[in-house]
């Protein structure tokens, strides 16, 4: 690598002390310095390490296509984006589609829909479980980014990708849960059988709205980070880890209702720690990924 | 008679099968019964129903009433009934208690019978009912004590029974002991069936027989433990019956305290006066007899085998026996002849049922020898009897008030105080001798248990004399109490003989006819008062010598083995029992009412025998007369009565018999079945030992076995070794041939170096061949090379060689020439030089332009390598700049997207209101023209031609048409719009309020227009329908987007216009219109539209339409 050379000597120091990401933001800064952004380097970078939150705005909207890979073109890019925001929302005002009392999550929701083509003619129209999954990641992205337009696109955006890039991968994640679940602890995921909870996880909370709502918000953008990077398996391995965190509490529930509501309503003070150990999980099951160039 | 047999009739016909017939007959048997009060009709029932088991005469007969179940004062019955009540109670224990009560009453009426004697009762009759209530108290106390014990208290609680309770039955009570069912058990449990269940009928009479302390009833069955007992209670009993009888007899008769004594007392009382002969008479005789033995032969009792002594035989001496006893007593004091008189037959193994029995029957006899030497010869004995008594009285009275209990010990002192030396001696010789018989006897006895009724078959002759002694010997225990307590005093072979004889007894106390009853009746009675001489000395025993027998009994204990002591007395208790059964406890003197009936019985057999020889057969009657004055007939009744109160007693003896019997043969079982099962024993102890034999058999053979183990072990051993040097010695074959397979590995190993080796030589080689190749190749083409350069210079040489000879020639021909060449070849020469130089010079000259050509070569190669890699940068930018614009590009066309679907949105939004409206004016249409519906119709039609896309700008084009549409109406009417035309042209803002004023006076010609005008017209008639004012407003209020719409819609609807070929003419028209406007009338002829028309006065709006125009052929390219 050639960052190697330029990196700080502490950096073994800092690592076997603790601290992260001192380095890590160094070589992140490294890369977003080239005129052209290497995407797969970022993909990868992010997929390593966790990406300072002062870049994970921009990383995520190079990432996710909001932002070319240029930086020249960036602003005008954005100011195209803005536009097309503001047009839109001018327009769901002109048609009287919403007002200001309308909550934003739902402006973004209506937009997004008008952009696909898929407006109904009312606002009062019944949610589809896909506006559900919208909204609650709109929700939480609200909470990451403040801008309401990179709000607006990064929800879209990521939205997008789950439905394009993850669709085929989706569905077999609860397999994939099963099958890590019996690797790490086969006597949890056995008492989940028998109370025939198995089937009953929330696997929409995890797998299709990626945690929103789920987690807090400063831990879920760590797992969002290895989702726009490209790695829907780091759901698996949230989930695993949830489960294994809370695994005493598991166990001594029974019924497969109770256990799906204790996990759709964890407590949230250890998502941290759960995080981590799940992305720890989740390199050393899926090995840690390296630059491929 | 004839009453019986009518009563006979009854009775069977009491039995019919009809209901009425039985009841009818049942009435007048109770009427009968209820008249007539004889107990012939119940006792003639009674037999009916015992022949018939017939069941309304038992009913009859269990409710007879008053005069028939009224008491039967005859003591007879009473007796009877008592004995069969008490034979009959251990065989119902558990049925039995219901009628507890009434048993209870019947004993208490009865001993109150006994004292208060109501009626005209015998006093012989009385002494049976005695014994038998006697026999009755034993049996309820002994089977219900709780019940009975507060019967006892609630009955004579009362004071009325007081009395009967002191006379009757407190004697009684004095000879049982205390129940141990009053202690662990209540009233309750007695009744409990459970108690009865394990008991057999001869169970609940030996139990009832534990209880009595009276010898005669009494059982020992328990043996060693009994013994202890006994021997405990000794002193107790000893002092008891002193107390009572002892005492008694010193205060002289003045109060009765033993109903025994009482009525033998009464009896003898009462006596006197009915017989005082006989009494003399057989007194006299009588007195003399029992030393001789002779009185307790079975014999002389039943009256039957023997005849009576003669009297002949009586010594005149009455006071002989006396004097004689007295004598002995006096004189020897100490049992002196005990070793010597003593017989055999008394085992020291007896010792203690010896003292038991003895001592009670001494101490009971005691008072009644007094009574009879008393009644019998008041004046005679008395002085006798006196100093006797006074005598004996003297020894504790000398003491004072020495304890009763102490008085063994005190008398033993004062014997030892006499001779204790003799005594000891005496004590260590019979102890001595008593074991050594005991120890003989003991194992014949075994046998012996098996006969049912020994004493039978012992009085046979035939019987071996050694089970013979056994049996006396067991006798003696019951038989023997004087002989072993007035030892001293019975001299020679008597006491043994006494012992033997009462054997022979059974078969007579049964078989006694009642052929001379009547005599023996006189004789029995007398009998009672008959003094018995040889009971003194008891009483002196008890005195001096009777003392001993608590000092003997421990020793016996110490010196006999307890086993064999336990099994004789067991045995020898169960035969004296018999002996006593079937000798009905005679010649013991017992304070108890059977005693006194035996005696009874007894002496009454005897002085009839004796009577019936004295008297003469013709006297007989003068004598009874003068005797008793009595009449016969009443003697010869209450005989017949006796006889059957004997025959009763006999029977109830006999049960007691039986019941013995079975008992007997239960222990017999016990004992066989020890016997076998010591056999079993013993062949167990043999089979042990052929087993131990078995063992050592096969400790041997598993020695031999173990010897050929070790044999073939070792011969494995050996074999082993050999094996393990043949594995050795292979073992090192193999290591052998390992380490040649080593070397030959190594070499192995060497050699595929070595090819390896010489491989990379060849291969070494083979590049050495090539690079020699490639050498020669080169060299090959070198030495080419240098052939051509031998050839050149081969040629050159040849040259050379020419230009030599030319030279040669040359210098021949210069030689000779010589002169006037040489300045020629000079010239030459400087010539060549000179050539020679400028050719160098030039070959100089082309090298150096060859390394100019060769750099530039380069340069303009590296050059090129560089343009190239200007050209790769210049791709890879215009890479990078194509994805900078793509991403531009992408965003731009999302956003151009979004904005597609923004006017999607709005078109929808615009049908929609668009829709509604239409619906609204459809229906003020429909009512104000008919004309119209055509016109929508076409207008439809443009829609659908428009298309949906389109219906927007469409719209647009409408509201934006207005001004257009007025400018056409002017064609046909001239040049009156133009101005309005012009206002469409110019200035869209301010033309549309202009347009729409026009509009509205030109509305006449509208229908005329063709189809392309069609619309404005649509347009212009709707907003005169009453189009709301913000759709025309729209344009006007967005100034830009409605100049950009207008634009656009001029656009489209001059598109459609030149496609409905009238575009060119309404344009020029419209032109036209605008020029006419400008220039009036100037403007009419001219038709050209491009031309640049100078007339113009405004050009501002000539520029507009151009570039319009050129905005429109724009279009029209696009």
């Amino acid at each position: 690598m050639t960052e190697d050379s330029q990196r700080n000597f502490r950096s073994v120091y800092y690592e076997k002390v603790g601290f992260r990401g001192v380095e890590e933001k160094k070589s992140l800064e490294i890369l977003l310095k080239d005129d052209c952004l290497d995407i797969e380097k970022l993909c990868t970078f992010s997929q390593r390490f966790p990406l300072p939150s002062m870049y994970r705005a921009l990383v995520w909207k190079v990432l996710l296509g909001i932002l070319p890979p240029h930086h020249e073109s960036h602003a005008q890019v954005m100011m195209y984006r803005k536009e097309q925001y503001s047009d839109v929302l001018h327009a769901l005002e002109v048609i009287r589609f919403i007002s200001d009392a309308t909550p934003q999550v739902e402006v973004y929701l209506y937009m997004h829909r008008l952009e696909s083509g898929k407006l109904p003619r009312s606002p009062s129209f019944a949610l589809e479980p896909e506006d559900e999954v919208f909204l609650a990641i709109a929700k939480a992205m609200e909470e990451m980014v403040e801008d309401s337009i990179d709000c607006y696109w990064l929800t879209r955006c990521f939205v997008n990708q789950l439905n394009n890039k993850y669709r085929d991968f989706l569905p077999q994640l609860p397999k994939a849960f099963e099958q890590y679940l019996n690797l790490e602890d086969s006597r949890l995921l056995s008492h989940l059988k028998t109370s025939s909870a198995v089937s009953k996880l929330p696997y929409d909370l995890w797998f299709k709205r990626c945690f929103a709502g789920c987690l807090p918000e400063s831990s879920l953008q760590r797992v969002w980070d290895k989702v726009i990077s490209g790695s829907c398996k780091i759901l698996v391995f949230v989930a695993v880890e949830i489960l294994l965190t809370f695994k005493i509490k598991v166990m001594a529930l029974n019924g497969a209702e109770k256990i799906t509501k204790f996990l759709e309503n964890i407590p949230q003070d250890s998502s941290d720690a759960i995080v981590s150990k799940a992305i720890d999980l989740w390199h050393k099951h899926c090995g840690t990924p390296v630059h491929s160039a | 008679m004839a009453q019986q047999a009518n009563i006979g009739e009854l009775l069977s016909m009491l039995d019919s099968p009809m209901l009425s017939v039985r009841d009818d007959v049942t009435a007048v048997f109770k009427e009968n019964l209820n008249s007539d009060r004889g107990p012939m009709l119940v006792n003639t029932l009674v037999d009916y129903y015992l022949e018939t088991n017939s069941q309304p005469v038992l009913h009859i007969l269990t409710t007879l009433q008053e005069p028939h179940d009224k008491v039967d004062t005859d003591a007879i019955v009473l007796t009877t009934g008592a004995l069969v009540l008490v034979t009959v109670l251990p065989m119902i224990p558990q049925s039995g208690k219901q009628h507890l009560r009434d048993f209870f009453d019947i004993f208490g009426r009865l001993s109150s019978w006994c004292l208060k004697k109501p009626g005209h009762v015998t006093e012989i009759y009385l002494v049976h009912l005695h014994a038998s209530v006697y026999a009755l108290f034993h049996r309820l106390y002994g089977m219900y004590p709780c019940n009975f014990v507060s019967f006892l208290r609630s009955h004579y609680s009362m004071k009325e029974n007081l009395e009967t309770f002191e006379e009757v039955v407190k004697p009684m009570m004095e000879h049982v002991r205390i129940h141990p069912e009053l202690v662990t058990g209540s009233k309750d449990h007695e009744l409990d069936p459970r108690r009865w269940k394990r008991l057999e009928t001869h169970d609940v009479v030996i139990e009832c027989a534990k209880i009595s302390l009276d010898p005669t009833e009494a059982s020992y069955e328990d043996g060693y433990s009994v013994s202890h007992q006994i021997s405990a209670r000794f002193p107790h009993r000893s002092a008891d019956v002193t107390a009572s009888s002892y005492v008694d007899t010193q205060n002289s008769y003045g109060s009765a305290t033993s109903t025994p004594h009482s009525t033998s007392r009464l009896m003898l009382l009462n006596t006197p006066g009915q017989l005082p002969q006989t009494l003399s008479s057989l007194s006299t005789r009588l007195l003399t007899e029992p030393p001789q033995a002779t009185l307790w032969s079975p014999s002389v009792v039943c009256g039957m085998t023997t005849p009576p002594t003669s009297p002949g035989n009586v010594p005149p001496d009455l006071s002989h026996p006396y004097s004689k006893v007295f004598g002995t007593a006096g004189r020897k004091g100490t049992p002196l002849g005990t070793p010597a008189t003593s017989p055999p037959p008394a085992p020291p193994c007896h010792s203690d049922d010896y003292a038991h029995i003895s001592l009670p029957q001494a101490m009971a006899t005691a008072p009644k020898k007094e009574e009879r030497t008393d009644s019998a010869r008041p004046c005679l004995h008395r002085q006798h009897h006196l100093p006797n008594d006074r005598g004996l009285e003297e020894l504790p009275g000398s003491k004072g008030s020495v304890t009763l209990s102490d008085l063994p010990g005190f008398l033993g002192d004062l014997a030892s105080e006499e001779d204790s030396i003799e005594k000891d001696k005496e004590e260590a010789a019979i102890s001595k001798e008593l074991s050594e018989i005991t120890t003989a006897d003991a194992e014949p006895l075994a046998p012996r248990g098996g006969f049912d009724s020994p004493f039978y078959r012992d009085s046979l002759p035939g019987c071996p004399r050694k089970t013979h002694s056994a049996v006396s010997s067991a006798q003696g225990t019951g038989a023997n109490p004087e002989p072993l307590n007035s030892a001293l005093d019975r001299l020679g072979p008597d006491t043994p003989k006494q012992a033997f004889t009462p054997i022979d007894l059974p078969c007579g106390g049964a078989e006694e006819s009642p052929a001379g009853d009547r005599e023996r009746q006189a004789s029995l009675e007398s009998s009672i008062l008959t003094p018995s001489p040889f009971k003194i000395p008891p009483q002196r025993g008890v005195g001096f010598g009777g003392g001993q027998p608590p000092p003997y009994d421990h020793l016996f204990e110490v010196a006999l083995p307890k086993t064999a002591r336990h099994f004789v007395s067991k045995k020898t208790e169960g035969l004296l029992k018999k002996a006593k059964g079937n000798t009905e406890e005679d010649f013991m003197p017992s304070a108890s009412p059977m005693e006194v009936l035996d005696r009874l019985i007894q002496q009454g057999a005897d002085a009839h025998s004796k009577e019936l020889n004295r008297l003469s057969l013709p006297s007989k009657s003068v004598d009874w007369t003068h005797f008793g004055g009595s009449a016969p007939s009443d003697e010869t009744r209450s005989l017949r009565n006796q006889l059957l109160l004997l025959h009763n007693q006999l029977l109830y003896e006999r049960f007691k018999r039986q019941q013995h019997a079975l008992r007997n043969r239960r222990l017999l079982r016990k004992v066989t079945r020890a016997a076998a099962l010591e056999e079993h024993n013993a062949a167990m102890k043999d089979q042990l030992k052929l087993q131990e034999k078995d063992i050592q058999i096969w400790k041997v053979s598993l020695q031999k076995e173990q010897a050929r183990y070790s044999q073939l072990q070792e011969q494995r051993d050996t074999v082993v070794t050999q094996l393990h040097s043949q594995i050795r010695q292979l073992q090192h074959d193999r290591e052998e041939f390992y380490n040649q397979s080593q070397e030959l590995q190594t070499k192995l190993e060497d050699c595929r170096n070595m090819i390896a080796e010489l491989r990379v030589e060849l291969k070494k080689a083979n590049s050495k061949v090539c690079h020699t190749e490639l050498l020669l190749s080169q060299v090959s083409q070198k030495l080419s090379n240098s052939e051509s350069v031998q050839q050149q210079m081969e040629f050159l040489n040849r040259q050379l060689l020419v230009l030599g000879e030319v030279n040669e020639l040359y210098l021949e021909q210069l030689q000779n020439k010589h002169s006037d060449t040489t300045k020629e070849v000079e010239m030459m020469k400087t010539a060549y030089r000179k050539e020679l130089e400028k050719n160098r010079s030039h070959v100089l000259q082309q090298n150096q332009r060859l390394d100019t050509a060769q750099k530039r070569i380069l340069e303009l190669e590296s050059h090129l390598a560089k343009k190239d890699h200007l050209l790769l940068e210049q791709k890879k930018y215009l890479e990078d700049v194509k994805l900078q614009a793509r991403g531009q590009l992408q965003a731009a066309e999302s956003r151009y997207e979004a904005q597609k679907r923004i006017t999607q949105v709005f078109e929808l939004e615009i049908l929609d209101l668009y829709g509604r409206l239409e619906k609204d004016g459809l229906l003020k249409k429909l009512e104000e023209e008919k004309t119209e519906a055509a016109e929508a119709a076409e207008e439809r039609l443009d829609c659908c031609r428009d298309g949906c896309s389109d219906s927007v700008t469409g719209h647009n084009n409408e509201e934006a048409s207005g001004p257009n549409g007025e400018t056409k109406p002017p064609r046909p009417g001239g040049a009156r719009g133009g101005s309005g035309s012009r206002g469409g042209g110019g200035g869209g803002s301010s033309s549309s309020s202009g347009g729409s004023e026009l509009s509205t006076p030109e509305k006449p010609p509208n229908p005329r227009v063709g189809p392309c005008s069609s619309r404005w017209e649509t347009a212009v008639g709707e907003p005169t329908t009453g189009i709301p004012m913000t759709v025309g407003s729209l344009p006007s209020s967005k100034s830009f987007l409605g100049m950009k719409a207008r634009e656009l819609f001029r656009n489209k609807s001059e598109s459609q216009c030149d496609e409905d070929s009238l575009t060119s003419s309404s344009l020029s028209e419209t032109l036209k219109t605008e020029l006419g406007k400008d220039s009036g009338v100037e403007a009419k002829p001219p038709l050209n539209l491009d031309g640049p028309q100078p007339p113009p006065p405004k050009p501002d709006s000539v520029g507009q339409l151009r570039i319009m125009d050129y905005n429109e052929a724009q279009h029209e390219h696009s």
